[in-house]
């Protein structure tokens, strides 16, 4: 993903700016280029596919709303995912809310009962990933399902390489936690 | 409790950030403790665990639905006026048309008064979802929008005669009456207030002529918008 990423980074922008002259096919091209990267990235934080999809769409519509701020000088990739990463966590924020209202549990955590054989290490990660702060689960999906550099993350999430590293470590160091304790490592 | 330095070390090696001078200190480390030696074969099977995921493929109607919207929502730019002459005929548009809106008895929420008097809010708006109604005695486009005001819909209908709209959601019930008539030319568009309507709600529209359903629709309110 990542040297696709650098592939792709001259013709983004390229078709930024034939988007921003008024050519809608350059941002259909950006849209079949990002819906895929974007759409997973969503799911790995939400973890309802409905969800991913309403925030995929949110985010390509912000995009295309909001081109005329995006800075040529940074990735295009970095910009878009940065979008997708605050949509998908203000879902979350807006999730938990209603739940708080209707006095509903947040499905976030099936018990092991829920778990099928052949696939329990990806539901035990999952589980462990929907219980960690979004802001970890986040450096997470970008590190390890997303593939970004530390730099690429520290500009996807505007906070420096440093933060970036903490944050990963942190992650991985609950998640390796939850996982010894359900016994799955 | 492992040496930070050593715990450090793990993590580098995982994201490929080692130098040889570091991959030589890890291994010294490595021989030294078995504890770290435990320690880093969790985190690297946790770590190859989580390449192992598979991505998802989207869902094929994504790139449709966020097309359908593009025309909404034209690209801002800095240097030319915004097109808000389109918002303020269509304010006008709407003010002309007397398009009658009242809430029913069936749910809670605002009353008729307060319903009608957030017709065409003002503010840039951003599409959330659309829908298309085609094949059918009714045609045109569903546009769900946000603006500063709130949730709203944006109704372009065209039909042979008029046509009234049942806007239901989660205890809400909207009507709104007489559109796509001969005296609203072109089908010119219509922009309804959603009060009371909340993310995650599916909004369900029914199409009217005579008392008859012609025709029907969906549009989501997405979740955390």
């Amino acid at each position: 993903m990542l040297s696709g990423n650098c592939v792709y980074e001259q013709d983004d922008r390229t078709l930024v700016r034939r988007c921003r002259e008024g050519d809608r096919a350059a941002f259909v091209e950006l849209v079949v280029r990002y819906q895929k990267p974007v759409y997973n990235a969503a799911l790995r934080l939400l973890r309802q596919p409905e969800d991913a999809r309403d925030v995929a769409q949110t985010t390509f519509l912000k995009a295309f709303e909001h081109l005329a701020d995006y800075d040529p000088r940074f990735k295009f990739y970095s910009w878009i995912y940065r979008i997708a990463i605050n949509e998908a966590l203000s879902a979350l924020s807006s999730r938990k809310s209603l739940a708080e209202v209707s006095g509903e549990e947040v499905d976030e955590a099936p018990g092991p009962e829920q778990r099928v054989q052949g696939e329990q290490l990806n539901r035990a990660i999952e589980d462990a990933l929907m219980r960690i702060k979004p802001e970890l689960r986040a450096v997470i999906v970008l590190r390890h399902f997303m593939h970004l550099s530390y730099q690429d993350m520290g500009e996807v999430l505007q906070v420096p390489e440093k933060t970036v590293k903490s944050r990963l470590h942190s992650a991985r160091q609950l998640l390796r936690e939850r996982l010894l304790h359900d016994g799955m490592l | 409790m492992t040496d930070p330095r050593q715990l450090a070390l793990i993590h580098a090696e995982i994201d490929g950030e080692l130098d040889n001078e570091q991959r030589a200190e890890l291994a010294r480390c490595l021989l030294a403790d078995p504890d770290t030696r435990a320690l880093r074969d969790q985190f690297q099977r946790l770590s190859k665990a989580l390449e192992a995921f598979e991505e998802a493929e989207p869902p094929a109607s994504l790139q449709d639905s966020i097309l359908a919207a593009l025309p909404q929502l034209p690209p801002r730019r800095r240097s030319s006026s915004t097109p808000a002459w389109r918002y303020a005929a269509l304010i006008a548009g709407i003010a002309v048309a007397g398009v009658l809106v009242f809430e029913t008895v069936r749910g809670p929420g605002p009353s008729a008064t307060d319903v009608a008097g957030t017709i065409a809010s003002p503010g840039m708006p951003t599409v959330l979802n659309t829908a298309s109604l085609a094949n059918g005695p009714v045609s045109g486009h569903i546009s769900l929008y946000r603006d500063r005001a709130g949730l709203g819909l944006e109704l372009e209908v065209r039909a042979s005669g008029p046509v009234d709209v049942r806007i239901a959601g989660e205890g809400h019930t909207l009507e709104v009456n007489g559109l796509g008539s001969p005296d609203r030319p072109g089908g010119a568009p219509t922009r309804v207030a959603l009060p009371g309507f909340r993310n995650g709600e599916t909004v369900e529209l029914t199409f009217l002529m005579r008392g008859q359903q012609v025709g029907t629709a969906t549009v989501r309110v997405p979740v955390g918008q």
